[in-house]
């Protein structure tokens, strides 16, 4: 992906579309490695007047969309590559999106788009941990095969273990992609990976971390 | 006023390149000279609004000044919430077109049918809101809405033949389509969109000062003064009178103090679906604003009294 490290908003940026919302603390993590939010802003994160609130929202710098309601990033991203294929730009829109959240119609119908103009621009990336809100995926409304169901949609798809970042990065930049095809993967990811008492286990979709578990966490992070 | 929309598409397309045009595959000969001009610029996104709500907002980031069509059913009601998130979040300029708002598918029943989206948008930051009468304020509301730096939204109500105005109508604010004549009733109308006519037709008839809004939000805060010293309003709107331009006119009037108010009719939808099928006339007859139960209606406004059955029918 390409980006300006010094400036998050720089025009001939790559964009990052995180269409699954709740996922933004990750992407802080990441703007505060890059000096685009600050160290008060994690400090103060959630709390009384902070600018970063639990979900996606474009006025921070990096977050290209307001998510979090779900189904609405992707056919944003979307749009995004068909300006940019209109104006011949070579450059591309990545879209991380949720398995639960492609229950949501919109996200279809974007993909239908997608296909029928060819957006070869455009990477979608499912972070497929097999959970959703109220349950796993498979027993609340299942959205698999998910590698069949993109590639009938028109998506040049590849399947890959998510927590492997050689098997990633080789998902995320192939070398024999169709040019005029959107693409997916679908990163197999397992929720909570990392911490044992955390991994798969639907509860820390609504837990929070307490002095014990936060040391925990970060000895096994360590 | 629906054939007015054709040739402002066009000039749009001819003079702006990030000019952009989705439709909900809906409009059809409404795009025709625009499909034959410039058929890059129209893009069909297919039976998916919500959708093509959330592309038009991509487009945007990426350079566009985006149009959106539909009909006012499914764009922008259907799609409220992407209207909401994709657009006015980050005051994204892009128009919506709702056409056919009102009870214009009176044949086709209550799934086609729109008399709540003023009320729907108005609370949402940022969107703009337009109705227009006729082809005068139709242009006029256009060309505003077109260089605003926020998201808008045009609703396009039934089409009648003659135009309101007889020339062109510069900016947006209320405009006085018919004045009182000295010695008549302490009495205006105020009408928006296709009940224009309406109000013009019994304000002409009766020598009132009748009043047409076509932008709604922004509040119409110039239709106050206009309204001198009348100690009676009537609101004439093919929208529900609750969150519509009755509302309006009641916060518009509390918001400035205005003592003495004047007491405020409302002449709208009523909270209720059209149980029959039939005309444009027909449909509005089952809400008591048809050309003949209006004038009745109207008639006993400014008389002294109103019939009981008749103040019963408010949504």
């Amino acid at each position: 992906m390409h980006y300006d490290r010094h400036n998050p908003a720089a025009p001939d940026r790559d964009l990052l579309v995180l269409s699954k919302g709740h996922g933004v603390m990750a992407l802080y993590a990441c703007f505060r490695e890059l000096g685009w939010i600050g160290d008060d802003d994690i400090r103060s994160y959630l709390h009384n007047g902070s600018r970063l609130r639990g979900l996606s929202e474009s006025d921070i710098p990096g977050c290209e969309v307001t998510s979090g309601s779900l189904g609405h990033g992707l056919p944003v991203a979307v749009g995004m590559a068909f300006g940019l294929a209109r104006l011949n730009s070579r450059r591309r829109v990545w879209c991380i999106v949720g398995d639960g959240e492609m229950n949501e119609g919109s996200m279809w119908e974007a993909m239908l788009f997608a296909a029928h103009r060819r957006l070869g621009n455009l990477t979608v990336i499912v972070d497929a941990n097999g959970f959703q809100a109220m349950g796993r995926t498979d027993e609340v409304l299942s959205t698999e095969p998910l590698v069949a169901k993109f590639e009938a949609f028109g998506f040049a798809t590849v399947e890959c273990n998510g927590h492997d970042l050689p098997s990633l990065t080789a998902a995320l930049t192939p070398h024999d992609a169709p040019r005029h095809a959107p693409r997916a993967v679908i990163a197999r990811t397992v929720k909570g990976h990392g911490l044992s008492f955390a991994a798969a286990d639907n509860r820390w979709h609504y837990t929070r971390l307490d002095d014990a578990t936060r040391a925990a966490a970060l000895e096994e992070l360590r | 006023m629906r054939h007015a929309l054709s040739p402002l598409l066009v000039e749009a397309a001819d003079s702006d390149e990030r000019f952009i045009l989705l439709s909900g595959d809906h409009g059809y000969a409404v795009f025709d000279a625009l499909r034959v001009h410039h058929p890059d610029v129209f893009v069909n996104v297919g039976v998916a609004e919500q959708s093509m709500i959330g592309i038009a907002a991509g487009l945007c980031q990426t350079g566009f000044r985006p149009c959106v069509y539909g009909l006012a059913s499914f764009v922008p009601m259907r799609v409220l919430e992407q209207v909401k998130i994709d657009l006015c979040y980050g005051s994204l300029p892009v128009v919506i077109l709702g056409d056919g708002a009102g009870l214009v598918y009176s044949i086709l029943g209550a799934s086609h049918q729109c008399g709540e989206d003023v009320a729907c948008l108005r609370p949402l930051p940022h969107i703009a809101i337009y109705s227009p009468c006729d082809a005068h304020e139709l242009r006029a509301c256009w060309i505003e809405a077109r260089e605003n730096h926020t998201p808008s939204y045009l609703r396009i109500g039934k089409s009648h033949p003659d135009d309101i105005h007889s020339g062109a109508v510069q900016g947006t604010s209320p405009q006085i389509v018919h004045e009182a004549t000295p010695g008549s009733a302490k009495a205006v109308i105020v009408a928006t969109g296709a009940m224009v006519r309406s109000g013009l037709s019994f304000a002409r008839a009766h020598g009132l000062r009748c009043i047409s809004v076509p932008r709604l939000k922004p509040a119409p805060v110039e239709l106050i003064p206009l309204l001198g010293d009348a100690d009676r309003v009537a609101v004439l709107e093919e929208h529900a009178s609750t969150g519509g331009l009755w509302s309006l006119c009641l916060e518009m009037l509390q918001a400035t103090g205005t003592v003495p108010s004047p007491r405020v009719e409302a002449f709208g939808l009523r909270a209720m679906f059209t149980a029959t099928a039939g005309d444009h006339q027909h449909a509005l007859g089952e809400h008591g604003l048809d050309d003949e139960h209006l004038a009745r209606r109207l008639a006993a406004w400014i008389g002294a009294e109103r019939p009981l059955n008749e103040r019963t029918g408010r949504n």
